[in-house]
């Protein structure tokens, strides 16, 4: 037999087999179409169902990240947003005018008002600063 | 840290491909169900001429669905074929080998044993139909008979690559990808196919 004579026998068998087939698919009948229309439809619910599922997946994943976030910029803004700028560490200075500051505004039994005693003696007091500026240059 | 370039390449090594759109999501979802609409029948069709009976060929295939629904519809929709045939054909055999081992506990047992002259064979296909069948209806059918028993008759990897590439229209590549084995494979096993077929069927078929 020749080789083309087999080549064609292969043809015929493919074609024909393919022919039946293809009739077979046309006569399924309706209970069993009526099931794969069932099927396909569930399987595009699955679709849905597992991009949902995903999603709340990732946004599971995520919150964790982002209340350290969260946690984390908010430390940092209450650390550099505090009216003293720095922590823990004063400077003489603001030590200085700070216990000024308390001297002047508190109140005493036997001194009377401090306050009061500024007011009244206001033009010793502007001597008296000038007079410990001018000391130490002589 | 690794590097990623694009937004999408990140996603990949997250959580798989990035999330599409809500326009690209529907799309792909109606090509999805484009897809099986256009394959459900022949897949099952494959299904029951491998298994014989109906109801495993039709949960075969509802299974396969739901498989590539579930895991590859993310996929480009060129990969879905193959993909589909893959799970399917798994599908089958992982049937066929139950089925296996179920006859041989079954033999251990006593009660009536299987005809294996009229396994799974349905009791109204010996009732005569009354209907008015065409004659040429009636040599289609009986070819379709033949065809089937000799396709149930070949080794399984044999019969995969024929359906797959003969009724299906795969390439040897899909079907490679469908069969999970090489492109030399796939000729091979559907040459010796087509050459059984032929012996088989005769001339006058």
């Amino acid at each position: 037999m020749s080789e083309h004579t087999t080549e064609l026998r292969q043809a015929a068998l493919e074609e024909r087999s393919r022919a039946l087939f293809d009739q077979s698919v046309e006569q399924i009948d309706m209970a069993a179409r009526s099931r794969l229309t069932q099927a396909r439809y569930a399987a595009l619910a699955a679709v849905d169902g597992s991009r949902r599922h995903a999603w709340f997946l990732r946004a599971a994943l995520w919150r964790p990240a982002a209340g350290v976030t969260a946690a984390a910029v908010l430390g940092v803004a209450l650390w550099f947003g505090t009216p003293l700028g720095h922590h823990g560490v004063l400077s003489a200075d603001t030590q200085t005018n700070l216990e000024d500051l308390d001297i002047v505004a508190s109140s005493d039994e036997s001194s009377g008002d401090a306050l009061e005693m500024l007011q009244d003696d206001i033009d010793f007091y502007a001597w008296a600063d000038k007079a410990a500026s001018a000391e130490p240059a002589a | 840290m690794p590097r990623f370039d694009t937004l999408d390449s990140a996603w990949m090594v997250w959580d798989g491909p990035a999330p599409a759109p809500g326009g690209a999501v529907l799309e792909q979802t109606r090509e999805l169900e484009k897809f099986l609409a256009e394959i459900e029948r022949r897949a099952f069709r494959m299904a029951q001429v491998a298994l014989r009976d109906p109801d495993d060929a039709l949960d075969v295939v509802q299974d396969a669905m739901l498989k590539l629904a579930r895991n590859y519809a993310t996929k480009p929709c060129a990969e879905w074929r193959p993909l589909f045939y893959r799970i399917l054909e798994n599908g089958i055999r992982d049937l066929q080998r139950r089925r296996s081992v179920r006859k041989r506990f079954m033999t251990w047992l006593p009660g009536p044993k299987e005809d294996p002259d009229n396994e799974a064979q349905d009791p109204l296909e010996n009732v005569a139909d009354t209907g008015p069948a065409a004659p040429e209806r009636l040599m289609q059918d009986q070819a379709m008979q033949r065809l089937e028993i000799s396709l149930r008759e070949l080794p399984a990897r044999q019969r995969e690559a024929f359906m797959l590439r003969n009724f299906e229209g795969l390439d040897v590549a899909e079907t490679a990808t469908a069969m999970g084995c090489s492109q030399g494979s796939v000729k091979t096993h559907y040459s010796r196919a087509v050459h059984t077929l032929r012996e088989q069927l005769g001339e006058v078929w």
